[in-house]
């Protein structure tokens, strides 16, 4: 016999939930790890200049723009990452553009009180430099691979051992990415209204991510040993040059020379 | 408290990128010594440990959510050399591939979030644990751990920005980069710090370091606290305190000269207006051949240079000592 209770009708409608974090958490993971999957397509031409070569001329301009003083240079640097912007893919260009905007904006609104005491050419200079150097990073970030850039470090003595760990991190984001996307899952689809502990459950996670991932890193080595791995790690810089990256190198030799120049 | 490029001036993010230097060269020998080269992929994964967990959004009170740094965690877990690099590669990848902090401040950033924060993290951990020393007490180092050293990471980088218009001004005397003094930088850093992110911290701490006690006691690092501590805070404490003294303007606080004295009470104290006057061989940090902006630049050189030779003559020391303990 089935007890009455059981075949009554419950009407239980749990307490909304004010809490979004774990959707943020799952959605800000996802957004990491599409950007790191994301497709650094090779048919425009910003994409296939060699990698080398824009980290170099990257890193030297960041430099060049934060020692800068002058207006009219960083004014001519602004024109070049705009025209940068403008060769990337429609899909990234707005949202390169939207994501380095909103930092300095918020800088700015900071900087509003200083302007008030007659700082204002300062705070002008800083909001743009700050335009520049976030949106020269990430054009850099949009346009090529990854592993590329990771290697081109060599050039600035960065030893191998640094690099080789480097790739190994971005590949075991996304591995422990996934891994704590299903946690989370897990944890939304058992949580039914007002949850009293978050932080338990929160908690736990990244506690069990952790062993997660020690356990990993224990069977990577097991594959690499399989392997041949002796403990040596050698990466080779990627220093071939053709037509179209002898225009760009000029370019950039043209606006360190300006930075001189003004 | 990632600082983005063009807040700070590019002197300052060499000199904390120097001093950082020196101190990822300890922590690599240090990590060689303590690693077997079968746990050399858990240095990566470990760094992809720390990226994730300033992914996780945490709530806070008032319905809106925060993130943890992880630093702590990481150095609990890991031992403080291991998480110095798991950090640092954390702290790279962001500035390199999602734009966060800069590249010219990463050695400002790695010094507050991949030095300070882990060290401090790891010894205010052993040291509270030993003086409890019963479960209780383990989880209350996680969570002081957690706590203290996401606020003293937080003071340094408002102390960073804090000293920029003292010591970065263009003719007219406006600040280049940040334009607010220690007395803003500080409470505005500090008071969310103190009141919501350092419990945060805490809290992750605690819930992350009991979570894996009580499943894999085993992973947790056991190194002992070495007893040369001591030297190492030392050397903490130089490396902080050279560059900021040696870039310290002449306005720096009780070191006016007499002029500003009288600027700042009106008049000049008689003893002071007759007493010593001591000529520095750089004098206001500055070499008068050369313009302002490049004296400061050999100006933080020339500490750079002064902290590593004491690096060198403290190494010898340690050795000295070594040699007489054998």
């Amino acid at each position: 016999m089935v007890p009455e209770w059981l075949s009554a009708k419950d009407n239980y409608i749990p307490k909304e939930e004010k809490n979004l974090y774990i959707e943020k958490s799952i959605f800000s993971l996802i957004k990491i790890i599409s950007i790191i999957r994301q497709n650094k397509n090779q048919d425009k031409l910003i994409y296939s200049i060699n990698p080398t070569l824009k980290v170099v001329s990257v890193i030297l301009m960041i430099l060049c723009v934060s020692i800068s003083r002058s207006f009219i240079y960083i004014f001519i640097i602004d024109i070049y990452v705009l025209i940068n912007l403008f060769l990337m893919e429609k899909k990234s260009r707005k949202r390169l553009l939207l994501k380095s905007f909103i930092f300095p904006l918020v800088t700015l609104i900071a900087l509003i009180p200083s302007m008030f005491y007659g700082n204002i050419n300062n705070s002008l200079l800083i909001f743009q430099k700050l335009i520049i150097t976030i949106l020269l990073m990430n054009l850099l970030s949009h346009n090529t691979k990854w592993s590329e850039i990771s290697k081109s470090l060599k050039l600035l003595f960065i030893p191998d051992i640094f690099i080789w760990i480097m790739d190994i991190t971005i590949r075991y984001i996304v591995l422990l990415g996934e891994h704590s996307i299903n946690l989370l899952f897990a944890l939304k689809l058992r949580s039914i209204g007002i949850t009293s502990n978050k932080y338990n459950s929160l908690t736990g996670i990244m506690g069990n991510l952790f062993i997660k991932s020690y356990k990993m890193s224990e069977e990577m080595f097991h594959a690499m040993e399989c392997r041949g791995f002796v403990g040596e790690y050698t990466t080779k810089v990627n220093l071939k040059l053709k037509k179209m990256d002898y225009v760009y190198l000029a370019i950039n030799i043209l606006l360190v020379s300006l930075f001189i120049y003004f | 408290m990632h600082i983005p490029d063009n807040y700070l001036s590019p002197s300052t993010c060499a000199t904390f990128g120097v001093a950082m230097i020196s101190i990822w060269r300890r922590a690599s020998l240090k990590v060689k010594k303590e690693i077997t080269r079968q746990k050399m992929p858990l240095l990566g994964v470990a760094a992809a440990f720390s990226f994730l967990i300033m992914m996780f959004n945490v709530p806070l009170p008032g319905g809106t959510t925060g993130h943890a740094i992880g630093g702590a965690i990481v150095a609990i877990l890991l031992g403080p050399y291991c998480a110095v690099f798991a950090v640092t590669i954390a702290l790279a990848i962001q500035a390199l591939f999602f734009g966060d902090g800069g590249i010219l401040t990463l050695g400002v950033n790695c010094f507050n979030m991949a030095f300070i924060m882990p060290f401090t993290a790891f010894y205010l951990f052993k040291l509270i644990k030993k003086l409890f020393k019963n479960q209780k007490g383990e989880y209350i180092a996680a969570f002081l751990g957690g706590y203290i050293s996401v606020n003293v990471a937080a003071l340094f980088a408002a102390v960073e920005f804090g000293v920029q218009p003292l010591l970065f001004k263009d003719l007219s005397g406006l600040p280049l980069y940040s334009p607010y003094g220690l007395a803003i930088s500080i409470p505005a850093m500090m008071i969310p710090h103190l009141l919501v992110v350092g419990i945060l911290e805490g809290i992750i701490t605690v819930g992350a370091y009991s979570y894996i006690k009580k499943s894999s006691p085993d992973v947790i690092y056991k190194g002992k606290v070495s007893k040369i501590k001591f030297l190492y805070i030392i050397i903490g404490i130089l490396i902080l305190a050279t560059p900021l003294g040696l870039l310290a303007n002449g306005t720096a606080w009780g070191e006016w000269g007499s002029e500003e004295i009288k600027n700042l009470m009106g008049f000049v104290p008689k003893g002071i207006e007759k007493g010593f006057q001591f000529n520095s061989p750089i004098p206001d940090y500055s070499f008068g051949f050369l313009n302002e902006y490049f004296g400061y630049i050999i100006s933080a050189l020339v500490g750079v240079i002064i902290i590593l030779i004491i690096f060198k003559i403290l190494g010898k020391i340690n050795i000295k000592k070594d040699i007489k303990g054998d």
